[in-house]
């Protein structure tokens, strides 16, 4: 018997709806044939026809870009948007996790928190009372159980409510990226957690942009491009092909003119693509190679404030390698004319560690402190280990986990025999031609 | 997991049309925990770190009715039938403040809890619902306050005095009914943020709260009963001070109370599917 049948889903959002976040009185009074213009609305289509089931037990994960229509998908299933089109059943209670602590005040104590926010995930009292000891016992907080929240560390705070989270328990759990929370020891707890509940029997969608997670977690995964459900299956063949044909792979990435591009009324994104030093675009790059992270931006606004773009790449795992801003003098407390901008990152070759990479585009701004925008997981190439001589590699042939596998300078010292005498030491340095 | 077979093979169907009326029903009782606990919430937070507490209850009625005392004990007082005229104007103040207070509360609750509506499920209406059941508790204790005073000048409790529960339930009914369907609203037109205080304001007016109604034209006093509020404050005098009702009034403001009910639930009823995009 299946816990979830989605058939021919679609959602689309009115954006002249959106932008003016609610219907002004004056313009539900004006007649139509006044303002045309302003009353054809444009729709987004979020979804568009997307069909899947779910058996009782399984683990699915969705992937997808940003703004692909995962977030949506769990919004329709867990009730808190309208379907456009299309017909959902769904097998018993659903319980919907698309963040942590709905509800927290920061004035109750953490043992009312914990009845608050277990209410609002749809406990009754007798339940919450008989999960309560098990909920302080996993968030760890019990000698603070009775001071208001507002005094717990962020640490504190986010155990408890991630804590509550995972114990509810109905037949079908919506879990969205809420993993990126807590320390490592506490993100365990929470995989070990999820996994216990897909053991039970319960059917959980688990939306993430860690593939790590999803590979660990799910058994069977759903990629969705562009509103559209691209594949499902295994989860090792939809996350193969999310890293590596998904579109994350191109390499390049361009942004229509217009309102929609990633960004704000000071900038907008416009392009972002990883390039060589004769400026090709690269889909895969050579360990031994050095790359180039460009990215291109629109300043409209040059009144606004002082714009530094940031870039920031991330590996396969999920993990951030490498995070990088223009630190250099020439645009340093500069307003910027409005205009294009093409900025580009040089990484210097030895540096990566091999895998599927993303790249995360992004222009802050100071005083005060703004994101203009962030595109994460804007483009991505695979980093190709050649096995070569010249790479940080050296003569190792075996596989190397770690996040940056950079070419240092070693230096030895060869202390002799042992009966050093704390003169003549020989020092040899050795850098890897 | 204990979930009963039934729980555990329910079917919920989601379409365009949204989710049947008779699921969402059960729902509300299901999740009464949480309408428990959000009206807790709301009196925990009111009153803590403050001096005075739950006296603010009784202050709150207190202050207007002594402005209305000072201002037009003199002319009114003849016309209240024989009741001090402080005791006739505490009496409509204690279930019109409320009423204004659970309104101005509710209203603004699908608006405030915007973050929430847009990341968890749970029956929607419990919000309004809520932030009236959290005003209960001031309501209890100016309640208790007047019945104090009232046996204080000489009254003595009637039978009458055994609908006075009935008539908080009724000003509860209708509070919620008023709070959701001005929640609904604001979710649409924010615009109703900003008209609320005067609207309440001008519903304190229509209200008989320091003047009687036999002091009215004939033909207002036909149609004052509209407003329901007219008809609570009517019902609780005469159960308190053993006067006759008007019944005609009373009539109309309960059919009046229905027709807002409805109104309420049609409004709601709207919105609640798009109202995480509206909000």
């Amino acid at each position: 018997m299946k816990t979830i049948s989605v058939r021919g889903l679609t959602k689309e959002f009115m954006l002249g709806e959106r932008r003016a976040h609610y219907r002004m009185l004056h313009e539900w009074l004006t007649p139509r044939w006044v303002k045309p213009a302003e009353r054809t609305r444009n729709r987004f289509v979020a979804l568009k026809d997307v069909t899947f089931d779910a058996e009782p037990g399984e683990v699915i994960g969705i992937v997808g870009r940003n703004g692909a229509g995962k977030s949506t998908l769990l919004k329709i299933l867990a009730r808190i948007l309208r379907p456009t089109q299309g017909r959902i059943e769904l097998r018993g209670r659903v319980g919907s996790l698309l963040e942590v602590g709905s509800g927290f005040h920061g004035e109750l104590t953490g043992r009312e928190n914990i009845f608050l926010n277990a209410a609002i995930l749809g406990m009754g009292h007798r339940e919450i009372l008989r999960k309560l000891d098990e909920i302080v016992d996993f968030a760890g907080v019990d000698q603070y159980l009775d001071e208001p929240v507002k005094t717990y560390s962020s640490g504190m705070y986010m155990r408890l409510a991630f804590s509550v989270a995972a114990h509810v328990e109905p037949e079908i759990l919506l879990v969205d990226e809420v993993l990126a929370v807590g320390d490592a020891d506490f993100q365990k707890k929470c995989m070990h957690r999820i996994e216990q509940v897909g053991k039970h029997g319960q059917t959980v969608l688990f939306v993430s942009h860690n593939i790590q997670a999803v590979l660990r977690l799910c058994n069977r995964a759903l990629l969705i491009e562009q509103g559209r459900l691209q594949q499902a299956g295994p989860v090792h063949e939809v996350a193969a092909s999310y890293l590596n044909t998904g579109g994350l792979n191109q390499g390049e990435r361009t942004y229509a003119e217009g309102p929609y591009a990633p960004g704000d009324g000071v900038v907008k994104l416009r392009r972002v693509r990883v390039r060589s030093r004769a400026g090709e675009t690269l889909a895969t790059v050579e360990l031994g190679d050095e790359l180039g992270i460009e990215m291109e931006f629109e300043v409209q606004d040059s009144s606004a404030r002082v714009l530094f773009p940031v870039l920031s790449v991330r590996n396969e795992w999920g993990t951030e390698v490498l995070w990088t801003t223009d630190a250099g003098a020439e645009w340093h407390g500069q307003k910027r004319p409005p205009g294009r901008y093409r900025v580009i990152a040089w990484v210097p070759p030895n540096f990566l560690s091999s895998g599927a990479m993303t790249v995360t585009a992004a222009v802050h701004s100071f005083l005060p402190w703004k994101e203009h925008f962030r595109e994460v997981d804007a483009v991505g190439f695979q980093a190709i280990d050649t096995l070569g001589a010249g790479t940080a590699r050296g003569a190792f042939t075996g596989p190397i986990s770690a996040a940056t596998r950079p070419k240092l300078e070693w230096t030895v010292d060869y202390q002799g025999d042992g009966h050093l005498h704390g003169v003549g030491l020989s020092t040899s340095r050795s850098v890897i031609p | 997991m204990r979930v009963t077979p039934s729980a555990r093979h329910e079917l919920t169907v989601i379409d365009p049309a949204g989710v049947s009326a008779f699921r969402k029903i059960a729902e509300y009782r299901r999740y009464r925990t949480l309408f428990v606990i959000l009206a807790l919430k709301d009196i925990m937070l009111r009153y803590r770190q403050t001096l005075l507490g739950v006296v603010w209850a009784v202050i709150q009625p207190l202050l207007p009715m002594a402005i209305f005392t000072v201002v037009f004990a003199r002319v009114l007082r003849p016309a209240t039938g024989g009741v001090p005229y402080w005791l006739f104007v505490l009496a409509g103040m204690a279930p019109w403040s409320f009423f204004a207070g659970a309104i101005n509360l509710a209203g603004a609750t699908f608006t405030n809890n915007h973050g929430l509506l847009n990341k968890v499920y749970f029956p929607r209406a419990i919000l309004p619902g809520a932030a009236v059941a959290a005003c209960l508790l001031d309501f209890m204790v100016t309640g208790l306050f007047l019945a104090g005073l009232v046996t204080w000048r000489g009254y003595r409790p009637t039978v009458e005095w055994l609908l006075l529960p009935v008539i908080m339930l009724m000003t509860t009914g209708l509070a919620m009914s008023v709070g959701l369907a001005l929640a609904s609203l604001m979710a649409i037109y924010r615009d109703v943020k900003h008209v609320l205080p005067f609207l309440i304001q001008l519903w304190m007016f229509a209200t008989p709260i320091f003047y009687p109604t036999s002091l009215l034209p004939q033909t207002v006093r036909r149609a004052v009963g509209l407003n329901p509020m007219a008809g609570i404050v009517e019902a609780l005098r005469s159960c308190l001070f053993g006067t006759t009702p008007d019944w005609n009034l009373l009539a109309l403001s309960g059919l009046s109370m229905v027709a807002i009910a409805f109104t309420a639930a049609f409004l709601f009823h709207r919105l609640e599917a798009d109202l995480a995009e509206r909000v």
